[in-house]
Protein backbone atom coordinates (compact mmCIF):
# COMPACT_ATOMS: atom_id res chain seq x y z
CA UNK A 1 0.00 0.00 0.00
CA UNK A 2 1.26 2.93 -0.56
CA UNK A 3 2.26 5.24 2.47
CA UNK A 4 -0.29 8.63 2.99
CA UNK A 5 1.10 11.80 2.22
CA UNK A 6 0.07 12.83 6.19
CA UNK A 7 0.00 11.43 9.66
CA UNK A 8 -3.02 9.25 10.70
CA UNK A 9 -4.14 11.34 13.43
CA UNK A 10 -5.29 9.57 16.49
CA UNK A 11 -7.61 12.06 18.76
CA UNK A 12 -7.50 9.98 22.44
CA UNK A 13 -4.92 7.54 23.01
CA UNK A 14 -7.19 5.07 25.45
CA UNK A 15 -9.05 2.40 25.00
CA UNK A 16 -9.63 2.78 21.45
CA UNK A 17 -6.74 4.73 20.10
CA UNK A 18 -3.75 2.44 21.65
CA UNK A 19 -4.94 -0.77 19.82
CA UNK A 20 -5.74 1.40 16.60
CA UNK A 21 -2.12 2.72 16.90
CA UNK A 22 -0.71 -0.77 17.58
CA UNK A 23 -2.54 -2.29 14.34
CA UNK A 24 -1.07 0.55 11.96
CA UNK A 25 2.27 0.22 13.33
CA UNK A 26 2.24 -3.34 12.13
CA UNK A 27 0.10 -2.39 8.88
CA UNK A 28 3.43 -0.61 8.37
CA UNK A 29 2.23 3.24 8.60
CA UNK A 30 5.31 5.20 8.87
CA UNK A 31 3.87 8.30 10.74
CA UNK A 32 1.24 8.92 13.36
CA UNK A 33 0.48 11.85 15.45
CA UNK A 34 -1.64 11.45 19.04
CA UNK A 35 -3.61 13.56 20.71
CA UNK A 36 -4.31 13.17 24.26
CA UNK A 37 -4.00 15.23 27.63
CA UNK A 38 -4.07 12.03 30.01
CA UNK A 39 -2.12 10.08 32.57
CA UNK A 40 -1.96 6.16 32.88
CA UNK A 41 -3.88 4.83 35.32
CA UNK A 42 -4.40 1.68 36.89
CA UNK A 43 -7.57 0.95 35.90
CA UNK A 44 -6.91 1.64 31.95
CA UNK A 45 -4.67 -1.44 31.58
CA UNK A 46 -7.22 -4.42 31.16
CA UNK A 47 -8.02 -2.42 27.39
CA UNK A 48 -5.52 0.02 27.05
CA UNK A 49 -2.95 -2.85 26.19
CA UNK A 50 0.63 -1.16 25.43
CA UNK A 51 0.30 0.37 28.49
CA UNK A 52 1.96 -1.51 31.72
CA UNK A 53 2.19 -1.21 35.42
CA UNK A 54 5.18 0.58 34.99
CA UNK A 55 3.44 3.31 33.03
CA UNK A 56 1.21 4.28 35.95
CA UNK A 57 1.07 7.27 36.54
CA UNK A 58 3.05 8.55 33.84
CA UNK A 59 1.90 10.98 30.57
CA UNK A 60 0.16 8.68 28.28
CA UNK A 61 1.65 10.43 25.28
CA UNK A 62 4.64 9.83 26.16
CA UNK A 63 4.32 6.06 27.19
CA UNK A 64 2.60 5.32 24.20
CA UNK A 65 4.96 6.77 21.87
CA UNK A 66 7.52 4.54 23.50
CA UNK A 67 5.69 1.43 23.39
CA UNK A 68 4.92 2.13 19.80
CA UNK A 69 8.61 2.99 19.02
CA UNK A 70 9.88 -0.20 20.78
CA UNK A 71 8.10 -2.24 18.27
CA UNK A 72 8.26 0.04 14.94
CA UNK A 73 11.61 1.58 15.01
CA UNK A 74 10.69 3.31 11.66
CA UNK A 75 7.19 4.64 13.30
CA UNK A 76 7.11 8.29 13.36
CA UNK A 77 4.92 9.59 16.34
CA UNK A 78 4.13 12.91 16.72
CA UNK A 79 2.52 14.26 20.11
CA UNK A 80 -0.24 16.55 20.47
CA UNK A 81 -0.37 17.28 24.14
CA UNK A 82 -3.99 18.41 24.85
CA UNK A 83 -7.42 17.91 23.36
CA UNK A 84 -9.16 18.82 20.53
CA UNK A 85 -11.19 22.22 21.27
CA UNK A 86 -13.16 23.97 19.09
CA UNK A 87 -9.80 26.71 18.43
CA UNK A 88 -7.64 23.84 17.63
CA UNK A 89 -9.66 21.31 15.77
CA UNK A 90 -8.86 22.39 12.25
CA UNK A 91 -5.34 23.11 12.99
CA UNK A 92 -4.99 19.70 14.12
CA UNK A 93 -6.95 18.37 11.29
CA UNK A 94 -5.57 20.04 8.97
CA UNK A 95 -2.84 17.78 6.49
CA UNK A 96 -3.87 14.55 8.09
CA UNK A 97 -4.26 11.67 5.77
CA UNK A 98 -7.01 10.18 7.93
CA UNK A 99 -8.60 11.42 11.67
CA UNK A 100 -9.13 8.51 13.63
CA UNK A 101 -12.20 10.03 16.82
CA UNK A 102 -10.93 7.86 19.49
CA UNK A 103 -12.19 10.01 22.15
CA UNK A 104 -14.93 9.65 25.05
CA UNK A 105 -17.28 11.94 24.73
CA UNK A 106 -20.12 13.21 22.50
CA UNK A 107 -19.04 16.63 22.27
CA UNK A 108 -15.21 16.00 20.82
CA UNK A 109 -17.23 13.25 18.38
CA UNK A 110 -18.79 16.15 17.07
CA UNK A 111 -16.15 18.79 17.18
CA UNK A 112 -13.67 16.17 15.28
CA UNK A 113 -16.98 15.04 12.30
CA UNK A 114 -17.17 18.79 11.87
CA UNK A 115 -13.58 19.39 11.62
CA UNK A 116 -12.10 16.90 9.24
CA UNK A 117 -15.13 17.66 6.81
CA UNK A 118 -14.58 21.72 7.27
CA UNK A 119 -10.66 20.83 6.13
CA UNK A 120 -11.71 18.12 3.70
CA UNK A 121 -9.89 15.32 5.75
CA UNK A 122 -11.66 11.53 5.72
CA UNK A 123 -12.52 10.32 9.49
CA UNK A 124 -13.33 7.40 10.99
CA UNK A 125 -15.39 7.32 14.36
CA UNK A 126 -14.57 4.59 16.99
CA UNK A 127 -16.74 4.11 20.19
CA UNK A 128 -17.22 1.34 22.52
CA UNK A 129 -18.77 0.99 25.82
CA UNK A 130 -20.10 -2.53 27.77
CA UNK A 131 -19.71 -5.00 25.39
CA UNK A 132 -20.22 -2.73 22.01
CA UNK A 133 -18.53 -0.76 19.44
CA UNK A 134 -19.30 1.02 16.26
CA UNK A 135 -17.33 2.38 14.02
CA UNK A 136 -18.00 4.34 11.10
CA UNK A 137 -15.76 5.45 8.51
CA UNK A 138 -16.74 9.05 6.39
CA UNK A 139 -14.62 10.25 3.33
CA UNK A 140 -13.11 13.31 2.47
CA UNK A 141 -16.03 15.88 2.81
CA UNK A 142 -17.34 12.94 2.74
CA UNK A 143 -21.52 11.26 2.72
CA UNK A 144 -23.03 9.93 4.87
CA UNK A 145 -21.28 12.00 7.88
CA UNK A 146 -21.37 11.11 11.42
CA UNK A 147 -24.44 14.59 11.93
CA UNK A 148 -26.15 12.28 9.32
CA UNK A 149 -26.19 9.30 12.11
CA UNK A 150 -26.67 11.58 15.44
CA UNK A 151 -27.61 14.62 13.95
CA UNK A 152 -26.36 16.81 17.19
CA UNK A 153 -24.60 16.43 20.60
CA UNK A 154 -27.28 14.83 22.89
CA UNK A 155 -28.13 15.79 26.49
CA UNK A 156 -29.19 14.00 29.35
CA UNK A 157 -26.64 11.18 30.83
CA UNK A 158 -25.41 8.76 28.59
CA UNK A 159 -23.77 6.14 29.49
CA UNK A 160 -19.50 6.52 28.97
CA UNK A 161 -16.67 4.27 30.05
CA UNK A 162 -16.12 5.59 32.77
CA UNK A 163 -19.90 5.38 34.23
CA UNK A 164 -20.79 2.17 32.64
CA UNK A 165 -17.50 0.39 32.09
CA UNK A 166 -16.16 -1.43 28.88
CA UNK A 167 -14.92 -4.67 28.07
CA UNK A 168 -11.06 -4.47 27.31
CA UNK A 169 -11.62 -7.18 24.18
CA UNK A 170 -14.52 -4.80 22.89
CA UNK A 171 -12.02 -1.62 22.57
CA UNK A 172 -9.71 -3.99 20.89
CA UNK A 173 -12.16 -4.61 17.99
CA UNK A 174 -13.57 -1.27 18.00
CA UNK A 175 -9.50 0.14 17.87
CA UNK A 176 -8.75 -2.69 15.11
CA UNK A 177 -11.94 -2.08 13.23
CA UNK A 178 -11.10 1.45 12.99
CA UNK A 179 -7.73 1.23 11.77
CA UNK A 180 -8.38 -0.92 9.05
CA UNK A 181 -11.12 1.33 7.88
CA UNK A 182 -8.66 3.84 8.02
CA UNK A 183 -6.63 2.56 5.65
CA UNK A 184 -9.58 2.06 3.86
CA UNK A 185 -10.03 5.59 3.54
CA UNK A 186 -6.12 5.87 2.54
CA UNK A 187 -6.86 3.98 -0.28
CA UNK A 188 -10.41 6.09 -1.02
CA UNK A 189 -12.64 3.36 0.54
CA UNK A 190 -15.60 4.66 1.97
CA UNK A 191 -18.29 1.70 2.40
CA UNK A 192 -20.94 4.09 3.49
CA UNK A 193 -21.64 1.82 6.59
CA UNK A 194 -21.35 1.45 9.99
CA UNK A 195 -20.13 -1.40 11.90
CA UNK A 196 -21.38 -2.54 15.22
CA UNK A 197 -20.10 -5.02 17.48
CA UNK A 198 -21.66 -7.11 19.75
CA UNK A 199 -19.15 -8.45 22.14
CA UNK A 200 -21.64 -10.52 24.27
CA UNK A 201 -22.80 -12.51 21.48
CA UNK A 202 -19.52 -12.12 19.22
CA UNK A 203 -21.86 -10.47 16.07
CA UNK A 204 -20.43 -7.82 13.64
CA UNK A 205 -22.97 -6.16 11.58
CA UNK A 206 -22.64 -4.11 9.01
CA UNK A 207 -25.54 -1.56 8.55
CA UNK A 208 -25.89 0.78 5.66
CA UNK A 209 -26.02 4.57 6.17
CA UNK A 210 -28.06 6.78 4.34
CA UNK A 211 -26.93 10.43 3.65
CA UNK A 212 -29.27 12.77 5.33
CA UNK A 213 -30.65 15.39 2.72
CA UNK A 214 -31.13 18.40 5.63
CA UNK A 215 -27.87 17.58 7.35
CA UNK A 216 -26.21 20.91 8.62
CA UNK A 217 -22.75 19.92 8.08
CA UNK A 218 -23.06 17.64 4.38
CA UNK A 219 -26.21 18.61 3.50
CA UNK A 220 -27.50 19.93 0.64
CA UNK A 221 -27.82 23.55 2.56
CA UNK A 222 -24.89 23.15 5.47
CA UNK A 223 -25.43 25.50 8.03
CA UNK A 224 -22.02 24.67 9.50
CA UNK A 225 -19.15 26.49 8.47
CA UNK A 226 -16.77 26.96 11.27
CA UNK A 227 -16.75 25.40 14.81
CA UNK A 228 -18.82 27.59 16.81
CA UNK A 229 -17.90 26.40 20.62
CA UNK A 230 -21.38 26.75 21.40
CA UNK A 231 -22.53 24.00 18.99
CA UNK A 232 -20.48 21.38 20.98
CA UNK A 233 -22.87 21.95 24.47
CA UNK A 234 -24.92 19.61 25.32
CA UNK A 235 -29.21 20.67 25.51
CA UNK A 236 -29.57 21.27 29.15
CA UNK A 237 -32.67 18.79 28.77
CA UNK A 238 -33.10 15.35 27.22
CA UNK A 239 -34.04 12.14 28.53
CA UNK A 240 -30.99 9.54 29.75
CA UNK A 241 -30.32 6.60 27.11
CA UNK B 1 -47.27 -9.35 12.50
CA UNK B 2 -45.11 -10.44 14.42
CA UNK B 3 -41.27 -8.79 14.38
CA UNK B 4 -38.30 -9.68 15.87
CA UNK B 5 -36.53 -6.76 17.96
CA UNK B 6 -32.89 -6.51 18.16
CA UNK B 7 -31.65 -5.00 22.01
CA UNK B 8 -28.52 -2.94 21.80
CA UNK B 9 -26.67 -3.63 25.15
CA UNK B 10 -27.42 -0.66 26.36
CA UNK B 11 -31.19 -1.51 26.60
CA UNK B 12 -30.68 -4.92 27.88
CA UNK B 13 -31.11 -4.13 31.67
CA UNK B 14 -34.49 -3.43 30.73
CA UNK B 15 -35.26 -6.59 29.04
CA UNK B 16 -33.83 -8.72 31.38
CA UNK B 17 -30.34 -9.21 29.20
CA UNK B 18 -32.40 -10.60 25.78
CA UNK B 19 -30.28 -9.30 23.15
CA UNK B 20 -33.49 -9.39 20.96
CA UNK B 21 -37.22 -9.91 21.91
CA UNK B 22 -40.24 -10.65 19.61
CA UNK B 23 -43.21 -7.98 19.65
CA UNK B 24 -46.20 -7.74 17.23
CA UNK B 25 -47.38 -4.61 15.51
CA UNK B 26 -48.23 -2.71 12.10
CA UNK B 27 -45.83 0.05 12.15
CA UNK B 28 -42.38 0.69 14.40
CA UNK B 29 -44.26 2.84 16.92
CA UNK B 30 -47.13 0.10 17.53
CA UNK B 31 -44.05 -2.54 17.62
CA UNK B 32 -41.61 -0.12 20.37
CA UNK B 33 -44.94 0.03 22.33
CA UNK B 34 -46.10 -3.58 22.46
CA UNK B 35 -42.36 -4.17 23.76
CA UNK B 36 -42.61 -1.30 26.29
CA UNK B 37 -45.70 -3.77 27.88
CA UNK B 38 -43.77 -6.36 28.60
CA UNK B 39 -40.06 -4.14 29.26
CA UNK B 40 -41.48 -0.17 30.62
CA UNK B 41 -38.98 2.17 29.75
CA UNK B 42 -38.21 0.76 26.22
CA UNK B 43 -40.28 3.24 24.33
CA UNK B 44 -38.82 6.58 26.65
CA UNK B 45 -35.74 5.44 25.76
CA UNK B 46 -36.45 5.41 21.94
CA UNK B 47 -38.80 7.91 21.23
CA UNK B 48 -39.09 11.82 22.41
CA UNK B 49 -42.94 11.96 22.35
CA UNK B 50 -43.72 11.04 18.61
CA UNK B 51 -40.36 11.16 17.35
CA UNK B 52 -37.40 8.84 17.24
CA UNK B 53 -34.69 10.20 19.66
CA UNK B 54 -32.30 12.33 17.88
CA UNK B 55 -29.16 10.13 19.04
CA UNK B 56 -30.75 7.11 18.57
CA UNK B 57 -31.04 5.16 15.19
CA UNK B 58 -33.25 2.58 13.93
CA UNK B 59 -33.48 0.14 11.34
CA UNK B 60 -36.40 -2.10 9.78
CA UNK B 61 -33.84 -4.55 8.19
CA UNK B 62 -31.57 -2.74 6.04
CA UNK B 63 -33.09 0.65 6.15
CA UNK B 64 -33.25 3.84 8.34
CA UNK B 65 -36.68 4.61 9.70
CA UNK B 66 -36.00 8.13 9.08
CA UNK B 67 -35.66 8.21 5.93
CA UNK B 68 -38.74 6.00 5.85
CA UNK B 69 -41.75 7.33 7.27
CA UNK B 70 -40.11 7.79 11.12
CA UNK B 71 -42.64 5.59 13.85
CA UNK B 72 -45.08 5.69 11.22
CA UNK B 73 -43.02 3.05 8.91
CA UNK B 74 -44.89 -0.20 8.27
CA UNK B 75 -43.34 -3.16 9.38
CA UNK B 76 -43.82 -6.81 7.75
CA UNK B 77 -44.50 -9.87 9.26
CA UNK B 78 -40.94 -11.73 9.99
CA UNK B 79 -38.87 -8.45 10.18
CA UNK B 80 -36.51 -7.60 12.09
CA UNK B 81 -35.96 -3.84 13.70
CA UNK B 82 -32.44 -3.13 14.56
CA UNK B 83 -31.45 -0.14 17.11
CA UNK B 84 -28.68 1.91 16.83
CA UNK B 85 -28.17 4.39 20.13
CA UNK B 86 -24.49 6.32 19.75
CA UNK B 87 -22.07 5.98 21.97
CA UNK B 88 -18.97 7.73 22.94
CA UNK B 89 -17.01 5.60 24.85
CA UNK B 90 -13.17 5.31 23.73
CA UNK B 91 -10.08 7.08 26.02
CA UNK B 92 -11.20 7.68 29.39
CA UNK B 93 -10.49 11.62 30.04
CA UNK B 94 -10.45 12.90 27.02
Amino acid sequence: MAAPDGPILIVGAGGIGAPAALALGHAGVRRLCIVDDDRVELGNLHRQILFDEGDVGTDKLASLRRALVRRFPALEVALRPGRALPDTALELCEGAAVVIDATDNFASRFLLADAAHLVGVPIVHAAAVRWQATVLAVAAAGRPCYRCLFEDVPGGVLVDCATAGVAGPVCGVSGALAAERALDLCLGRAPGTILTYDGERDRLREVPVAPRRDCPLCGAQPTIGSLDAARYMPPACEASY
Amino acid sequence: MAVTVRIPTPLRPLTGGKDEVSASGTTVLEVIEDVDKRHPGVRDRLLDGGKVRRFVNIFVGPEDIRFLDGPATVVKDGAELSILPAIAGGSAGH
